[in-house]
């Protein structure tokens, strides 16, 4: 028997379809999208790379040995950790590595500055709270427990720079490490102690600086993308 | 007119993609012929709003693309299949074309609806819940298609849609761009000559980063006939003899 | 792949199966709906009958009577929506009667209608003349042609027959 040919049996699979292939958002993302207002940008931000529940873990592991070879020699590792952690985390927020659509991206109403601005800032949050749980159990000075914040702004905005510039996550990461390694092992061989890198108040100007010169080339950059054809 | 472009220009670096390019179209299908490197990517891209022109004009349904506010709501009216379409490896069909129908700010209770709408169209409604790490060339180019109708655009352009579908396929596409040209301006760039003459209702042909014709498909056959061009179809014919007479016009200025 | 397996699939969440199922059987549904509903309520119910599927399809065993399955599944979709609709048909009696809607009456009788046209030519006479027509069954033996015992026999096939079509899983 065949369908009368008032009945639209398209229509009917439409909706029957719709119903069965839809996504339903978890709490975070619901909240997310609340927050934000923009639904776009939640689940922009719940897929990235760096916020999956297995690189935040990973990212507590390394903090936590940190902390428990902190307790063991009296280096706060967990603080001189974190920098490092944050900065691929960031350089992984961003771009052509990490978004394979990202021709695509950068043609929504979501705009895709709009996208890593909020990745970014999320990133860094939450590694600035797992450094800071970190750095605080493995009881160091108040000095050094927050002192790592600021280079962590720095050496997150050197990776972003570099992820933006390069059009490449991984350059961003290597970036990062790179510079953050350098920066502990001229501390080192300046003052004897690898710490002095996030404690010395000295340097807080320096980083800051670093940091919003590194925060205008990532915002310049990703207002031309570079085309070859 | 849903497209309106003046005296457009695009540099890189030395290179001039676009040296000087008009044209403008409402409702229809219009095709972007041209070899590689004729600057119909660079084209388009200036139409997606993806980058801006260096020189001249462009007007997209009505509004100016250089400001924030009227490109952001060009781009909610916009669908974009760009040559080269990277997929989420992990992403099901629907979890990705709802992904851009969400960044395309769909209104959230239409998504689920028009997700479907799309994903039907392109024949792809037996593998809605398949990873896209498992579809083949032609069903990811076809799922590049569904994100860019989801939202039911006014302004749709395809950059090589056909690359990977094969010929019963493409049928079913051209079909498609039929359906989708009623509502909207629709440009597809394309290399493969009878894709165009098949479905457009105006052709415009570009070389070393200009038009150097516009018209209908029948009247680029005509510019074929009778010139001993290259190409096994009168359309091809037509494109060949165009080429031809453009270059040796360059040539000798 | 039968009926049976494709509601199985379905059962474990495989989404091609029903829209399989769907291209087979929402056709006929949809008819049979049309005798009774406005076309925007058949797409209404029909939607609403493949989401029940989706979600009960682990209730169903297979005994090859999925058509009936789905059938009783549409019934109690459209019941539900006409309840949903109106209260009219309900305020107007004192004794409430469960099919005095016109419109449940029209499904029923559709209902019966295809059920009927499953039956052989033998067996929808005897259906006919013994139970629309109301005869006894030497009547029937007579103008039939043939001794009361075939005719017997013939009902109860009728019965039978009518059983599987209309009720699905039930015996």
């Amino acid at each position: 028997m065949s369908a009368p040919d008032d009945v639209d049996l398209n229509r009917v699979w439409t909706g029957v379809a719709a119903e069965v292939w839809r996504r339903r958002p978890g709490g975070l993302e619901r909240t997310a999208a609340r927050l934000l207002r923009s639904p776009g940008l939640a689940r922009a931000l719940v897929t990235t790379p760096s916020l999956l529940p297995g690189w935040i873990i990973a990212s507590a592991v390394v903090l936590a040995a940190g902390m428990v070879a902190t307790l063991g020699t009296g280096t706060p590792f967990a603080a001189l950790f974190a920098p490092a952690v944050a900065a691929a985390g960031i350089a992984y927020a961003y771009g052509p590595g990490v978004d394979l659509a990202w021709e695509l991206s950068q043609s929504m109403a979501v705009s895709d500055r709009m996208v890593l601005l909020v990745r970014v800032l999320v990133v860094f949050g939450l590694n600035a709270v797992l450094g800071l749980a970190a750095s605080a159990a493995s009881g160091t000075a108040a000095a050094v427990t927050f002192g790592f914040l600021v280079p962590m702004t720095a050496v997150s905005a050197l990776a972003l720079a570099t992820a933006t510039v390069t059009r490449s996550a991984n350059a961003g990461v290597a970036a990062g490490l790179a510079a953050w390694a350098i920066t502990l092992l001229s501390a080192q061989s300046a003052s004897g102690r690898a710490t002095t890198a996030v404690a010395s108040s000295a340097l807080v100007l320096p980083y800051l600086t670093v940091a919003a010169a590194c925060g205008a080339i990532a915002w310049f950059a990703t207002r031309i993308p570079k085309g070859t054809s | 007119m849903n497209v309106e472009i003046s005296d457009v220009t695009r540099r890189f670096g030395r290179t001039q993609a676009v040296a000087g390019v008009s044209m403008r179209t409402g409702t229809g299908v219009f095709g972007l012929l041209g070899p590689n490197g004729a600057g119909k990517t660079t084209l388009l891209r200036m139409m997606a709003t993806v980058i801006p022109p260096s020189s001249g004009r462009v007007r997209l349904l009505g509004r100016d693309p250089g400001g924030y506010g009227p490109r952001r709501e060009i781009r909610r009216r916009l669908g974009y299949l760009p040559q080269n379409l990277g997929y989420y490896p992990g992403f099901t069909v629907a979890e990705f074309v709802e992904y851009f129908a969400l960044l395309k700010e769909m209104p959230p209770g239409r998504v689920p609806a028009a997700v479907a709408t799309a994903i039907e169209r392109v024949d792809l409604g037996d593998r809605a819940r398949a990873k896209l790490r498992t579809l083949s060339g032609g069903m990811l180019r076809r799922v590049g298609i569904a994100q860019a109708i989801v939202n039911e655009p006014e302004l749709l352009l395809l950059d090589e849609p056909t690359a990977g579908l094969d010929p019963e396929q493409r049928v079913a596409f051209r079909a498609l761009l039929r359906d989708l040209g009623e509502r909207a301006a629709v440009i597809v760039s394309t290399h493969l000559v009878e894709d165009v003459g098949a479905a457009c209702s105006e052709v415009a042909l570009m070389d070393a980063g200009k038009i150097v014709f516009q018209g209908t498909p029948d009247e680029l056959t005509a510019r074929g006939q009778g010139t001993g061009a290259a190409g096994d179809a009168p359309l091809e014919r037509g494109y060949s003899a165009v080429l031809a007479a453009a270059r040796s016009a360059t040539a000798a200025a | 792949m039968d009926d049976d397996e494709l509601i199985a699939r379905l059962a474990g969440g495989d989404d091609a199966a029903l829209r399989e199922l769907f291209t087979r059987h929402a056709p006929w549904l949809a008819s049979r709906l049309r005798a009774a509903l406005p076309p925007s309520d058949v797409e209404d119910v029909l939607q609403e009958t493949f989401l029940a599927v989706w979600k009960n399809a682990k209730t169903y065993r297979p005994q090859g009577q999925a058509g009936g399955w789905l059938w009783v599944i549409a019934r109690r979709q459209a019941a539900l929506l006409l309840r949903r609709r109106g209260p009219a048909a309900a305020s107007l009696t004192d004794a409430p009667e469960p099919k005095a809607d016109p419109a449940e009456r029209a499904l029923a009788r559709a209902e019966l209608q295809a059920a009927a046209s499953t039956l052989g030519g033998p067996e929808r006479e005897v259906w006919r003349l013994m139970y629309v027509e109301d005869r006894p069954v030497a009547e029937v033996a007579e103008l039939t042609g043939v001794p009361e015992g075939t005719v017997k026999s013939r009902a109860n096939r009728a019965r039978r027959l009518l059983r599987a079509a209309l009720g699905g899983g039930t015996r």
